[in-house]
């Protein structure tokens, strides 16, 4: 019944998760062990491609929010790119352009992360 | 196979003869009848001295083969139903066996007297001459012989059929079936031949033929032996011995002295008495020999491997009784322990884990949740168990490490006792509920057949684990809905059971559950007579515990709005109240709106919840968007950094109003939202209405839209009309409170 599935994509040191569907309470466990298992393997660094994610609840948001003090103790981020404008309409309400990088496509989101790497 | 059938309706025919207890004396008085005529049919023969005529032989031959096959029906239904051990069965047999050779001996030997001329007399051919009986002992001899001889036949024949076809097939049945066919047809060969002619002619030495190998083919089958213990087979060689030593004995083969000489002599009795006869009970005899011959090599050969066997055997009946015991148990940590412990009770392994995917907690990484004779610690130090889990789990098939010292998932010392590794996934429905690893403490400690026999059991782990699951998730079913029923009732108390009354204003509010329990609130709070604080909410989540945050959210309006009525302090107040309660990834979306009646204004403040809906007399609508982070995603200055406040002064005729996102986001069939234009749109249509009126004019718009009264989120909708006039008495039509909690099963 689950029409919401997370696809792994690794990148030199970004793990790159490919959102397909719709988040919602049901579905977010399974965001949600997609990233624990980045954080168990040491990848701290996450692009989430919301390209082919359909919609969001506030459920699914809240798994974005568990783990990220934990990535970003740790030195990682969760970066958010090419969403579809309704969900991030949902992101915006929110206020989550406020506590996540969420850029346009992809490829700036994992610039985004050479950014900070210089940075350090 | 046309004689195959035909033997087995000869059979099928017997059997319904026998059935009935009429036909089984009929049966029975043949029999004495064919004796009875065979011993007069004798006795005219040595009175007359003479050959018997023709007609009276033949006669004679029928009535005597009638006899034996109604016997024959009789012992096939005494034997048929019967259910016996294979060692009881041999054994009896072999017991028989002896008693025979007893018996025989003795009605050889007795009454010879001692008269040594006489002696050469009684030697058993010069008692016949012509094949006619010199004296009535010889008679008597002959025909009581014949008789045991077609007992013990008989008897032993159904006692070995029994063996033969233990765990029978079709074709051990078949073999069967023809071997007793040849030995019938070899000695029907022999109908009226003279007995003192022993040589065989061209037909008979052709029938003979197939008989022979029918007998060894049969003898061979002895499967049953496997499953003696050693005790039965000691007893069961000795016995074989015996009978074997016994006969050579009888038979004057040894250079033993003999207790009777004579035994030999029996199947001259028995071939003048009636040659057919005497063929088939020898056959039967060398047949029997031949059975027990083989059955002693059998066994003697299997004597070495009985351990191997019984351990095997005993491994299978403890796995057996254990997985029955797992069938019952309900309780998952008990279940575990008990699969982790069985494999090494039952001696296939020397330690034993089991991991399962957690999948409750989100983590793919696999937990270990039992272990037995081993450490969790040290196999967590020692074991990648992950990479083996996720091997055994992709594969769908067991993974096996010959020698653990050498494969780089184990980090085992030598002297740790740790050889062999085995991991088993446990499977059901194509789904992989955990993997069960057990150690040998040599390497290639496992042979194939221990992993078909752990796999057999795993199998039927993962059939119990599955059981325990099934139930578990219906007992934590139970409990939540219980548990619902809790939440929804709190939450019913939570939301406003009137709504306040101000002059000059109308006010509508409804709440909808998808589920038992929603995470929307609303509420009013009227701090003196021209201001009343307004909240809305939507606690991320449902069920329980959304329904324990829309408590506090709750306490925290009807507390701090009286002390901090504006929307920036009230709504820092609250983020501070609630960052030390909710979980991480909990948050409430909040519009909170303070109307001020004497200063005519309405301000708003928004905590990451949909913006609010307004529209004035002229038809001007708009959504107010100040900026705001949801409560609780931010504990700290960004929060209070990002909050804005927005103030409308207001004029008559103004309406607000307040929803949550289970309105904008309802799907109709198609799967279109409704969306924030069609919101627009309806309040347009309906904004010279009061707010009781809008509020239900927006419903019907909604559920218009929708087609059918369905929705798969919690929908909660609050409006507010300022009239601009103050109203004397605010009418009770206007001041409706449509709290709806009406749970609608979810749709997804």
């Amino acid at each position: 019944m689950s029409n919401f599935s997370v696809g792994f994509r690794s990148g030199s040191s970004v793990e790159v998760l490919d959102l397909n569907g719709e988040l919602d309470a049901h579905t977010a466990s399974e965001l949600e062990a997609a990233i624990q298992k980045c954080r168990d393997e040491q990848k701290h660094r996450i692009v989430i491609n919301g390209a082919n994610l359909q919609y969001i609840s506030s459920a699914g948001l809240g798994v974005f929010m568990a783990y990220i003090e934990e990535l970003r103790d740790s030195g990682g981020d969760i970066k958010i790119a090419a969403l579809q404008p309704k969900v991030f309409n949902v992101f915006d309400l929110l206020g989550f352009p406020m506590l996540f990088d969420i850029v346009d496509t992809e490829k700036e989101a994992i610039e985004k992360f050479g950014v900070t790497q210089a940075d350090d | 196979m046309p004689v195959h059938t035909y033997l087995q309706n000869v059979e099928r025919l017997g059997s319904l003869v026998t059935r009935s207890r009429f036909g089984r004396v009929v049966l029975l008085l043949m029999a004495v009848a064919s004796f009875v005529i065979g011993f007069v049919y004798h006795t005219l023969a040595m009175q007359r001295g003479a050959e018997s005529p023709v007609l009276f032989e033949v006669t004679q031959n029928i009535s005597v083969l009638l006899g034996f096959f109604a016997l024959w029906l009789l012992f096939a239904k005494r034997f048929n139903s019967r259910q016996s051990s294979p060692a009881r069965i041999f054994w009896t047999v072999l017991v028989f066996g002896i008693l025979f050779i007893l018996a025989a001996s003795l009605t050889t030997s007795i009454f010879r007297g001692d008269d040594p001329e006489l002696i050469d007399i009684f030697q058993a051919e010069s008692e016949f001459n012509n094949g006619i009986p010199r004296v009535l002992t010889t008679i008597i001899r002959s025909s009581l012989l014949s008789i045991i001889g077609v007992f013990f036949s008989l008897y032993a024949l159904f006692r070995i059929r029994e063996l033969v076809l233990f765990k029978r097939t079709k074709t051990s049945q078949r073999n069967w079936n023809f071997l007793m066919a040849a030995m019938a047809v070899f000695s029907l060969t022999f109908f009226m031949k003279s007995p003192q002619d022993e040589s065989l002619n061209v037909l008979q030495s052709i029938a003979l033929l197939p008989a022979v190998g029918l007998m060894v083919i049969n003898s061979l089958r002895a499967s049953w032996i496997v499953y003696f213990n050693f005790k039965q087979k000691l007893i069961s060689i000795s016995l074989s011995l015996v009978v074997l030593f016994c006969l050579l004995i009888s038979l004057g083969m040894t250079s033993l002295p003999a207790p009777s000489p004579y035994l030999s002599d029996m199947f001259v009795y028995m071939r003048f008495y009636n040659y057919v006869l005497y063929m088939f009970i020898l056959l039967t005899v060398c047949f029997g020999i031949l059975y027990c011959t083989a059955s002693l090599l059998l066994l003697l050969f299997h004597l070495p491997t009985t351990g191997d066997f019984q351990r095997r055997e005993h491994e299978r009946a403890v796995m057996h009784a254990l997985t029955d015991l797992v069938n019952q148990a309900f309780d998952s940590e008990k279940l575990y322990s008990k699969i982790a412990s069985s494999p090494v009770e039952a001696g296939s392994a020397v330690s034993a884990w089991l991991a399962v995917a957690d999948v409750q907690s989100g983590s793919l990484r696999p937990n270990l949740v039992a272990s037995y004779n081993i450490d969790s610690g040290y196999v967590d130090r020692v074991v990648d168990s992950t990479a083996l889990y996720d091997e055994a789990s992709s594969v769908g098939s067991s993974v096996l490490i010959g020698d653990a010292l050498t494969d780089h998932r184990l980090d085992v010392r030598a002297g740790d006792g740790f050889g062999s590794l085995l991991a088993v996934p446990l499977i059901t429905r194509d789904e992989v509920l955990g993997v069960l690893f057990v150690t040998k403490d040599v390497t290639h400690g496992f042979e194939q057949d221990d992993i078909d026999s752990i796999q057999i059991y795993a199998a039927q782990a993962a059939i119990a684990m599955d059981n325990a699951r099934l139930f578990e998730e219906q007992l934590e079913k139970e409990r939540l809905t219980r548990e619902l029923d809790i939440a929804r009732e709190v939450q019913r108390k939570l939301l406003p059971q009137s709504l306040p009354s101000l002059h000059g204003v109308t006010l509508a509010a409804s709440n909808v559950s998808a589920e038992r329990v929603g995470g929307d609130y609303y509420d009013f709070l009227q701090l003196d007579e021209d201001r009343l604080s307004i909240i809305i909410g939507d606690v991320s989540g449902k069920g329980a515990s959304a329904a324990f945050y829309m408590a506090e959210m709750q306490g925290i309006f009807q507390s701090t709005s009286r002390l901090a009525p504006r929307p920036i302090e009230f709504l820092k107040h609250a983020n501070a109240a609630l960052s030390g309660s909710l979980e991480k990834n909990v948050f409430i979306s909040v519009i909170y709106g303070l109307l001020d009646l004497k200063k005519e204004e309405f301000i708003i403040g928004r905590a990451g919840h949909c913006p609010a809906a307004t529209i004035n007399l002229n038809g001007e609508a708009k959504y107010l968007r100040p900026s705001g982070i949801g409560l609780g995603l931010d504990r700290g200055a960004l929060f209070d950094k990002a909050l804005q406040e927005e103030r409308i002064s207001l004029q008559p005729g103004d309406v607000f109003v307040l929803y949550t996102d289970g309105i904008i986001e309802s799907r109709n069939s198609e799967g279109e939202e409704y969306g924030y234009e069609r919101l627009l749109n309806a309040l347009q249509s309906y904004r010279y209405e009061d707010a009781t009126g809008i509020h239900e004019a927006l419903l019907n718009d909604l559920n218009s839209f929708l087609g059918q009264e369905i929705y798969d989120d919690d929908m909660t909708l609050v409006v507010i009309k300022w009239h601009g006039i103050h109203l004397s008495t605010p009418s009770p039509k206007s001041q409706k409170s449509v709290t709806l909690s009406v749970p609608v099963e979810p749709t997804s």
